[in-house]
């Protein structure tokens, strides 16, 4: 079970190699798609302002620093599609990556990238990218067809779920699951919204739109119903707050919020699941150092053989704020 | 062009599913409005238009799967109209796949019938062991930006034309995507009208395209807020929860008033755990208009929100 941490320059990686992150994810994004699409249309599901390298040099500095290390760098393709113009430069974009970068793994949402990839006989891996929403067993089998090597499942997906998923098929690939920071309120691989700046992310502009509730039936609501309805939405709300990491906050030892999974760290390690995801590409180098050193500490605790109850109070001490934790609202999983 | 209408139960079936009459299913104040509009100008390009399709079941949640009894009620209503059947499937667990599959079975037993995916793990299962069933390929398959707070601007300002060319577009565009279709035995795709424009060009590679007027989904999660209603605080917005179909009882209506451009009256609708935009009248003409040129081969009319579900 490996730390897996996102990268974004050269200049991250010793810290991050040496706080514990065992794989990287990254993004780049050359200029020619930039001026050609601008920032309307994302390559790989993060803005262009933020969190992907800009070229091929730096991303093969980073790649040859962290095989160095001796850990694996992989490289997010993952839009939810390429139209024929994009898949065409997607692809040379893709044979540049394997062959002049040499990157470990190409992550991957669309299915007809994959396909074509899958053709292309790279060096690289394949990763099914949690957009593709694999909830299923069913879903695998019919993804195996492209040759992946691992499939990162949804944060939607329950330890019960990861579980049943694991067992099927754990001869086959490698599931990676999220671990920390970035939720999302609804199921990313079918979110048709964008989070260009303009707008932000849709759950969290909902939260500050007017609203009306209407009874079905054609009757009208009566003041106990509609009280109860505004006290979930207002509950509702609350959760999206703790999606959107606490309102981008952070404890006051300055540790992020977020989405977290540590408590199923034991759960994952029993299961075996083979990767756990830190979430945040356009995460600042602080972020992300404290996230990987979080992680790390918990699976550090899980390795050494440490019983599941003491591992899940370890790591609710070091989110440092209890309050949060039995909210109830910032996990990622029920344990 | 085929005209296919969105039903609840067998009951709606064996009444009259003229265009007309729609309105007097429970659509809701709310969104009465765009469903008169909507048939207004169905009858205004198209004349008195007959529904010789049926969808049943549910796209977006899998607690909203029908049963087996129900399904086979609107089968043998169906048959009796003379109408066929489009078995919509939203995406699933493995415990969604399983109570698919005795619907499956009912459906492989009625003839060839017609399944929609949302899921390629329900693909899969149809693939394998029930090929006699046709499938289609399901609207949440297809990953066209449908983003109303934005895309219409997009559509309306001085976008790059590459930008808007790819926002009009999906995978559907690129010939080693229709072919790969076409191999697994899927040559009909859904779609919704997109707020910036669909372009349907991908129909002259043969594939087939379904439309839905006049409600395009927007988002759609496992969490869903109406189910947190029966929960405990703590214990609420969980993956998956089961429910007692709160989603059934309202809906929630959003006006965009916290919008950095002009479109501060535009509103959205969250039914159970999906958000939908309603068509405006210059999308509705735009389709139609395709529709008219040949490139949509039908229309599935939804008087409302496709939510719906028939208690047992």
């Amino acid at each position: 079970m490996k730390v897996l941490a996102p990268i974004s320059s050269y200049d991250e990686l010793e810290m991050l190699a040496a706080s514990g992150a065992e794989e990287f994810y990254c993004g780049i994004v050359p200029r020619e798609w930039l001026d050609r699409y601008t920032g309307a249309v994302w390559l790989n599901r993060r803005s262009p302002k933020g969190g992907s390298l800009d070229t091929m040099s730096e991303l093969k500095r980073l790649v040859d620093g962290a095989h160095r290390l001796g850990i694996p760098v992989f490289l997010t393709l993952n839009a939810p599609y390429y139209t024929a113009e994009q898949m065409t430069w997607v692809m040379e974009l893709a044979r540049r990556l394997d062959g002049e970068a040499g990157v470990d793994a190409l992550i991957v949402t669309d299915i007809n990238l994959l396909m074509q990839l899958s053709q292309a006989r790279l060096n690289a891996a394949l990763h099914i990218s949690s957009v593709a929403a694999t909830l299923n067993t069913e879903a695998i089998r019919f993804l195996l067809q492209f040759g992946p090597s691992r499939i990162i499942l949804p944060r939607s997906l329950t330890i019960h779920e990861i579980e049943r998923i694991v067992n099927a098929t754990r001869d086959e690939l490698e599931i990676e699951v999220f671990m920390l920071n970035d939720g999302c309120a609804f199921e990313e691989g079918f979110c048709s919204t964008t989070h260009h700046h303009t707008v932000g992310a849709f759950c969290t502009n909902l939260s500050e739109m007017d609203t009306e509730f209407e009874r079905s039936g054609g009757r009208e609501l009566t003041r106990r119903q509609n009280f109860r309805l505004r006290r979930n939405l207002t509950d509702y709300r609350e959760w999206i707050w703790y999606v959107n990491g606490n309102g981008c906050g952070s404890t006051p030892n300055g540790l992020p919020y977020g989405p977290c999974g540590l408590c199923a760290i034991h759960d994952f390690k029993r299961i075996g699941v083979a990767s756990l995801k830190i979430v945040g590409r356009e995460a600042s180098p602080f972020k992300k150092l404290a996230s990987v050193r979080m992680v790390r500490a918990i699976v550090d605790q899980v390795r050494s053989g440490s019983e599941k109850l003491v591992t899940i109070e370890r790591a609710k001490s070091l989110r440092g704020d209890r309050e949060h934790c039995d909210s109830g609202y910032m996990c990622y999983y029920k344990v | 062009m085929d005209w296919s209408i969105h039903v609840n139960s067998e009951f709606e079936i064996r009444s009259d599913l003229s265009a007309l009459e729609v309105l007097s299913l429970d659509t809701g104040s709310k969104l009465t409005p765009v469903v008169d509009l909507t048939r207004r100008l169905i009858e205004e390009y198209f004349g008195s238009v007959a529904f010789t399709r049926c969808a049943y079941g549910n796209e977006f949640c899998e607690h909203l799967i029908p049963s087996a009894q129900q399904l086979k009620a609107v089968l043998t209503a169906a048959h009796d109209r003379e109408m066929s059947v489009t078995f919509l499937t939203p995406y699933v667990s493995d415990a969604g796949i399983e109570s698919l599959k005795p619907l499956f079975e009912l459906l492989d037993q009625d003839g060839a019938g017609e399944v929609v995916f949302n899921d390629w793990g329900v693909l899969n299962l149809l693939r394998r062991e029930f090929p006699r069933l046709r499938p289609v390929q399901g609207r949440l398959m297809n990953k066209s930006l449908r983003d109303p707070r934005v895309t219409g601007v997009y559509a309306s300002s001085q976008a790059p034309a590459p930008a808007l060319v790819s926002l009009r577009r999906s995978n559907l565009d690129c010939a080693s995507y229709t072919g790969f279709l076409s191999a697994l035995g899927v040559d009909s795709v859904e779609l919704d009208n997109l707020p910036q424009g669909v372009d349907l060009s991908f129909a002259e590679n043969g594939v087939k395209a379904s439309a839905y007027v006049p409600f395009g989904f927007i988002s759609t999660s496992r969490i869903c807020m109406a189910a947190g209603i029966h929960y405990d605080k703590r214990d609420k917005f969980q993956p998956g929860a089961p429910c007692h179909h709160e989603c059934q009882t309202h809906l929630l209506e959003y006006t965009y008033t916290n919008t950095p451009f002009e479109n501060r009256d535009q509103k959205f609708y969250l039914k159970g755990n999906s958000y939908f935009y309603v068509h405006t009248e210059a999308m509705l003409r735009a389709l139609f208009d395709q529709s008219r040129s040949g490139l949509i081969d039908r229309i599935v009319f939804q008087p409302r929100l496709p939510m719906i579900w028939e208690r047992g």
